[in-house]
């Protein structure tokens, strides 16, 4: 009886890996060998065209990177888009949620209007901004119309990043907007009648009923924005064909990346080590995100 | 029972992973088939131009095609990213036979190994002294010729002739007397001069000082000689306020500047001519040779040349091919429109392109150009010196700081 049940159970087991093999299998050859196949790279020289050939180097292509100037300003132009991208997205996804959810006419509109940046291809949305950036463009020609000077946002290095930041926020708050959203209409009424018997105001009970109740939808959007901000790749790539400048403003760790790769030969290893930094600073800050709102965590 | 199902799930899984199994393994086997009368399919890859260039390539690779019935040409148009495509190509064992290749990223490309030396395919009646010398050293290395050029483009002083005669000025004939006619030709939302603050436009007027922008494949543009021979780009955009760059008047290259009338003068080459013709036919404009430094002529030579894949399987019938490009021929099919110029002198003779009213100040730069190429790092030079040259163009840092700066990280980049 025992005995057979245990049979029974490894070939349960065994059939349960058989029905997942195509699946691991994928996995293994489209996800973990590259991930490995990175970090192997990460500590060799690599020369790839040609006479293919690897040289172990240890952590010479993580010293490097200490180095390399390029890569500091890589670096701290992505900490700085970070910093000041995810909070706003993050705030003005729920402020547009809130709205939205306070049961306005045209709702429906609204929300549709509200998620039609998402929609878009990043690409294109970075050319209609560029071309509304441009010297001759929509917003210098408005600025002109009520006699405010114009301005090169593409030309200057010090507006170039936060002229991407803008597009950026313009274009994905309204994706986590719809997480918001969802998460609102789960809020039990009872919670807003027992507070407004409290006497709590509208201010009093956004702050104290929905924005904690918000909270695990808080950390998950901030951490999906941590990850898709600190991997910005296409607007900066677009924005400056592929230079990063003008003077390295609108250069990102992840477009450093690509040029190493891609763009000189002979750095690939060093690409790759650079890869694996910036995978090990998303994963700090997510632990980090992790560790503050986990006490908060309503359930 | 249970015992078929087993059977059964372990059948549908054998076949699920076979499936994956298969589209992975795709077909690697190429049809090596050289032997006489059959037909060999060879690559040619590179990239896109304007519809009728196209069509001119299009009509030289069919003439090609006709003489050597053996041998089909499958051209490829890689239009965006093209290195980038090509050398991802090149690491997987699928490259193109026959390729495009920029004579910049010429001696890097060709270091690694993946370019075949030609010498041993060419034959006597090629006529390898026909082509421009510059051009054909591009592509030379260490006495080995990897490559020949298929066309050409130096760079020629576009004038706007309306603009000038309004200000009753004369076409410059140095740098300082285009500094000076630029303050008569600028006014209300045009600019005298339409500069591109770029290396692969400056680096002559960089070296005509005696100075070296590349030492021993090492960056040395930060040295005073390099430094006092570009001041005047920067002194004219931030002093005189005479010239701009396109992005600031709202145009994306210098010749579509010049078409919409906001600049009275740019630098660009042979590519301006058909560009203006199609979209501003209405602008009067003349060419000259660009204005002398310190009474020396000088002007940038642009080329590209077609090279073959070293891991090609097919390599006569890509010599046929290159051979048949650059040859007296096709070169002549290729560059009768004027699209592009001839790097064969017999060629350019014969299409009479030295006293084209137009063209004809693009050949004459050709015997003193210097050809945009040099050694195999000078992409990353170029990269940080535009990085930061930009910087001093918009006056945000001094000159000599800015590429200071810049010659520190593009060395740091290429040890």
């Amino acid at each position: 009886m025992n005995k057979q049940s245990s049979k029974k159970r490894l070939q349960d087991a065994g059939q349960g890996y058989l029905f997942m093999s195509p699946t691991l299998f994928v996995l293994a050859v489209f996800i973990i060998g590259p991930i490995l196949y990175a970090i192997f790279l990460s500590f060799h020289k690599v020369q790839l065209l040609g006479d293919m050939s690897f040289e172990f180097v240890a952590f010479e292509n993580f010293a490097r990177i200490m180095e390399d100037n390029r890569a500091i300003i890589a670096l701290k132009n992505t900490a700085k888009y970070v910093l000041i991208v995810v909070p706003t997205q993050t705030f003005l996804a729920l402020v547009l949620a809130a709205t939205l959810n306070a049961g306005l006419k045209g709702e429906k509109l609204f929300r549709i209007v509200y998620f039609l940046p998402t929609l878009t291809s990043s690409a294109v949305l970075t050319l209609i901004f560029m071309w509304m950036y441009n010297k001759e463009g929509l917003i210098n020609n408005l600025l002109e119309k009520v006699g405010l000077p114009t301005y090169n946002f593409l030309g200057d290095p010090d507006i170039a990043l936060n002229a991407i930041m803008l597009m950026n926020i313009w274009a994905t708050a309204p994706f986590f907007m719809v997480i918001y959203l969802a998460a609102l209409q789960d809020i039990p009424d009872s919670l807003y009648e027992a507070a407004e018997l409290d006497g709590a105001n509208a201010i009093q009970k956004f702050f104290y009923v929905t924005v904690p109740f918000l909270r695990p939808v808080t950390s998950f959007v901030v951490i999906m924005g941590v990850i898709g901000t600190f991997q910005l790749f296409d607007q900066s790539y677009i924005f400056s064909g592929g230079s990063g400048g003008p003077n390295n403003s609108t250069l990102t760790v992840v477009l450093l990346i690509y040029q190493y790769a891609f763009k000189s030969l002979g750095t690939m290893g060093y690409a790759a080590a650079l890869a694996f930094a910036l995978a090990i600073i998303i994963l700090v800050a997510t632990l980090i995100q992790r560790k503050f709102s986990k006490e908060e965590s309503l359930y | 029972m249970a015992k078929k199902k087993w059977i059964a799930s372990l059948g549908i899984t054998t076949m699920l992973v076979g499936s994956v199994l298969a589209g992975c393994s795709g077909s690697d086997e190429k049809t090596s088939s050289n032997g006489a009368g059959e037909k060999v399919e060879i690559t040619l890859a590179g990239w896109g131009g304007n519809p009728s260039e196209q069509k001119l390539l299009t009509q030289t690779i069919a003439d090609f095609e006709e003489k050597h019935p053996n041998i089909d040409v499958k051209h490829e148009v890689i239009s965006e990213q093209y290195m980038d495509v090509l050398k991802t190509r090149l690491i997987g064992g699928e490259g193109p036979d026959v390729f495009y290749l920029d004579a910049l990223e010429a001696p890097a490309l060709i270091e690694t190994g993946v370019v075949e030396p030609l010498d041993d395919y060419v034959t006597e009646d090629f006529d390898v002294n026909d082509f421009e010398k510059p051009m054909l050293e591009a592509f030379q290395v260490d006495g080995k010729t990897y490559g020949f050029p298929k066309d050409y483009s130096t760079l020629a002083l576009f004038y706007n002739k309306k603009m000038f005669e309004e200000a009753g000025v004369e076409v410059p004939k140095t740098w300082d007397e285009l500094r000076e006619v630029s303050k008569a030709l600028t006014k209300d939302g045009v600019y005298g001069f339409g500069v591109a603050p770029e290396l692969a436009r400056l680096y002559h007027i960089a070296q005509a000082t005696g100075g070296e922008v590349v030492k021993d494949d090492q960056a040395n543009f930060a040295s005073d000689k390099v430094v006092n021979a570009l001041q005047p780009i920067i002194d004219q955009h931030n002093e005189d306020k005479t010239s701009a760059q396109a992005s600031e008047v709202g145009a994306n290259w210098g010749g579509e500047m010049f078409g919409q009338g906001k600049a009275a003068m740019v630098i660009e080459g042979n590519w301006a001519i058909p560009f203006l013709a199609d979209t501003f036919p209405d602008v009067e404009y003349g060419t000259a040779e660009l204005p002398t430094i310190n009474g020396e002529k000088g002007t940038m030579a642009y080329t590209v040349g077609y090279v073959m894949n070293a891991a090609s399987e097919k390599k006569e019938a890509s010599w046929e091919l290159i051979s048949y490009l650059t040859g007296k021929e096709g070169m002549e099919t290729w560059t009768s429109k004027g699209f592009a110029l001839p790097t064969r002198k017999s060629v350019a003779e014969k299409l009479g392109y030295d006293k084209d009213e137009l063209r004809g100040a693009l050949v004459a730069g050709a015997p003193y150009a210097t050809v945009w190429a040099e050694g195999k790092n000078l992409p990353i030079i170029m990269n940080n010196f535009n990085n930061q040259f930009i910087a001093a163009f918009l006056g945000d840092r001094p000159l000599d700081e800015a590429l200071k700066e810049a010659e520190e990280q593009a060395n740091s980049e290429i040890q």
